[in-house]
């Protein structure tokens, strides 16, 4: 700030002291007043093209929807110079195409695409570089583009921890088996990876204990069963069960109480939405003041703060600065001891 | 008498001991600035009502006119989580007989089972902390028991009478364009959600021509109590969210040395808040670091009409405080005299 002001006094030597002074005092208004002025007043349009908006679809193998993330980015946008034009790709490669041209025609600052189709992305990324607009990529990649996302293997391996460390506190020498349970063969949304990392942590950290995957091939109605005949199959075996999304988690503590197993096992969770945390009045599974239940945590994905990850970002690109290629979700365990400093309640005002 | 005294000890030991692990000791002189009025000071901003402030709102009262600034409390009002209000009513002398005297004389009474925070109500200065930390660097673990605090109580608090002003937040977005009404709502509001920020109650005060004066009580009208209004049936809603300030127009209003900020909301900031990893640091901002009450569940609409068809927003606020010793707030009726 000094230098500004100072060169282009220096600029006047010789010249009258006043005309000096006044000068001075003009730059300095300037820098002062008038470029934070238009530093503040300059605005940005920013696309958000989402991947569905269907009521109840959960994405991305947890139990958060669309509109979760839709919403994260409408919270996120307050307080920041952006004005969003937000897009609903339907899952739907035309419609995909549709709204990136119809955010071309708007001019808009910033194409944020969430959307899973190699080839679309790529004919939309052609579109954008073609009208000069930079993009953004949402968990799925686009060429040429900023990815933000999830990070599958990163998250299950958290999973793994979690459980390793409680047997290895509460249960060492005892026998035990692992089961990982969930839609296991659902490529789409990673959730291999996520299995692949629950068991890296597993192997890496109780390399004596069993592995066992149970595939539910996405149909809830296939927990109970399947873990009451694993349960079954093990008797005096203590259970650390790597559930791969949230709803799984909760049917398996179901089936663990029904078949009188709950002293047995533990849960750790993938997703941390909305239905094992809660507000203060909501007594939902992971609470402070539930401190006995076998579901211990749920490594968080955050899809409900997508909004304040990414936008940030994009205003980084805007400003010119440079963004790593990749930026993966800081995914966290979120247990009854941090559930409240992650995801502060608002019902106990 | 030495096995009564190793029981009396025991038993101090073992409730100094609870005590101290229940409210680990954190050194408040890092989490919450110290008060400007000393070391000893409980009593916050309404130190700022002095009788100079006093006498200047009272100019405010020009006609006699008095416009109520309470909602009722009764049963089915919006209240929050696990919080209730009831009363029972002792009538026993309206039985046949059981008038009292010659005169038959017969009485009632009430016993009012209810927590302080409901219905139009006052966050006095220990409502709201940093871990354990209060207003002026109070390390609260040691000034609280089962039944009340002992220090920052609302017996503490000074008077309450000064100028009010209305800051009309729903005519400033109107004006600007900007409104988008939660469908919920009969007459035009605000949605949940929306950030007023300090260029809104600056735009809010030039609309009637209002420069903040120390001492004055700033009330918002952003349409949201249109839902508490029509309780219970939109009580689900209007607890949901709310508008309310962020923490530049908190932050702003501290620097304008104001003794309350009160809005027709149940927590008079932002709901959801700015950052969702922060829970209601607004009241952090006001109450904790800057001894400035909230007041929630104001009712803000007849004003707003007041100052609309007077092009006049200020008047005098007329609050009064039950000096319940150790309390952390209550519910309060409040009038505005014109």
């Amino acid at each position: 700030m000094a230098a500004r002001v100072s060169r282009p006094a220096r600029l006047l030597e010789g010249r009258p002291r006043v005309l000096h002074a006044v000068a001075v005092v003009v730059v300095a208004s300037f820098v002062a007043f008038v470029l934070p002025a238009a530093s503040q007043a300059r605005r940005y349009t920013i696309a958000f093209a989402n991947l569905t908006e269907e009521p109840g679809l959960p994405v991305e193998g947890t139990g958060f929807t669309g509109a979760d993330v839709r919403q994260s980015f409408v919270l996120a946008a307050r307080g920041q110079p952006i004005d969003l034009v937000l897009y609903d790709n339907q899952k739907d490669p035309a419609k995909a195409l549709a709204n990136a041209a119809d955010a071309i025609q708007k001019k808009v600052d910033l194409y944020i695409q969430y959307f899973p189709d190699t080839a679309v992305n790529k004919d939309v990324s052609e579109m954008l570089r073609r009208a000069g607009i930079p993009a953004m990529a949402v968990n799925y990649p686009m060429p040429g583009s900023p990815l933000y996302g999830v990070n599958n293997g990163a998250a299950g391996r958290i999973a793994g921890e979690a459980l390793a460390q409680f047997a290895t506190q509460r249960w060492a020498g005892q026998p035990m088996v692992a089961i990982v349970l969930g839609n296991l063969t659902d490529q789409a949304n990673g959730l291999p990876e996520r299995s692949q990392g629950v068991r890296e942590s597993l192997t890496h950290l109780l390399p004596a204990v069993r592995i066992v995957a149970l595939d539910t091939r996405g149909n809830p109605a296939q927990i109970s069963p399947l873990l009451g005949r694993a349960a079954a199959s093990s008797p005096n075996t203590r259970l650390l069960i790597a559930a791969l999304d949230d709803t799984t988690a909760l049917a398996a503590k179901a089936t663990l109480d029904a078949v009188s197993r709950t002293a047995d096992g533990v849960i750790v969770g993938l997703g941390c939405d909305r239905s094992v945390h809660g507000g203060a009045s909501e007594k939902k599974e992971i609470d402070p003041n539930n401190r006995g239940s076998i579901l211990i945590g749920s490594v968080a994905f955050y899809l409900d703060r997508y909004g304040y990850e990414v936008l940030p970002l994009a205003l980084r690109m805007l400003h010119g600065e440079s963004i790593p290629p990749r930026t993966p979700t800081r995914h966290t365990l979120i247990t009854m001891t941090n559930v409240w400093r992650e995801y502060p309640p608002y019902d106990m005002q | 008498m030495m096995l009564r005294t190793l029981r009396v000890a025991g038993l101090a030991t073992l409730l100094f001991g609870w005590t101290s692990l229940a409210f680990a000791q954190t050194d408040c002189k890092t989490l919450v600035p110290a008060s400007p009025w000393g070391p000893n000071d409980q009593t916050g901003a309404t130190n700022r009502v002095t009788p100079a402030v006093t006498k200047a709102a009272a100019a405010e009262i020009q006609d006699g006119k008095v416009v109520p600034l309470s909602y009722p409390l009764t049963d089915g009002v919006p209240l929050f989580g696990t919080r209730f209000s009831k009363t029972i009513l002792t009538a026993t002398t309206l039985a046949p007989g059981a008038a009292l005297g010659e005169n038959q004389l017969t009485y009632m009474e009430d016993t009012w089972l209810s927590q302080s925070h409901v219905g139009t109500h006052l966050d006095g200065l220990g409502h709201i902390g940093r871990k354990d930390c209060y207003f002026n660097q109070t390390a609260m673990g040691k000034y609280i028991n089962q039944n009340n605090m002992t220090r920052l109580g609302l017996e503490h608090l000074k008077s309450f009478a000064t100028r009010g002003v209305l800051i009309d937040a729903v005519k400033v977005y109107q004006q600007a364009g900007k409104l988008k009404s939660n469908p919920n709502c009969k007459k035009p509001c605000l949605e949940k959600g929306t950030v007023l920020t300090r260029a809104d109650l600056e735009a809010g005060l030039k609309m009637y021509n209002v420069t903040l004066r120390e001492g004055d009580i700033v009330i918002v009208h952003t349409g949201w109590g249109d839902l508490f209004e029509q309780f219970p049936a939109k009580n689900a809603e209007y607890n949901s969210g709310e508008p309310g300030i962020g923490k530049e127009a908190a932050t702003w209003l501290v620097s304008q040395k104001i003794v309350a900020v009160g809005t027709d909301t149940w927590a008079v900031e932002v709901i959801p808040g700015e950052n969702p990893k922060e829970a209601f640091i607004v009241h952090n901002i006001l109450i904790t670091d800057n001894g400035i009450h909230i007041i929630e569940n104001v009712r803000t609409d007849l004003m707003a009409a007041e100052a609309n068809s007077t092009n006049r927003a200020t008047f005098f606020f007329n609050m009064t405080v039950p000096r319940a010793v150790g309390l952390t707030g209550n519910f309060v009726g409040i009038d505005g005299i014109r």
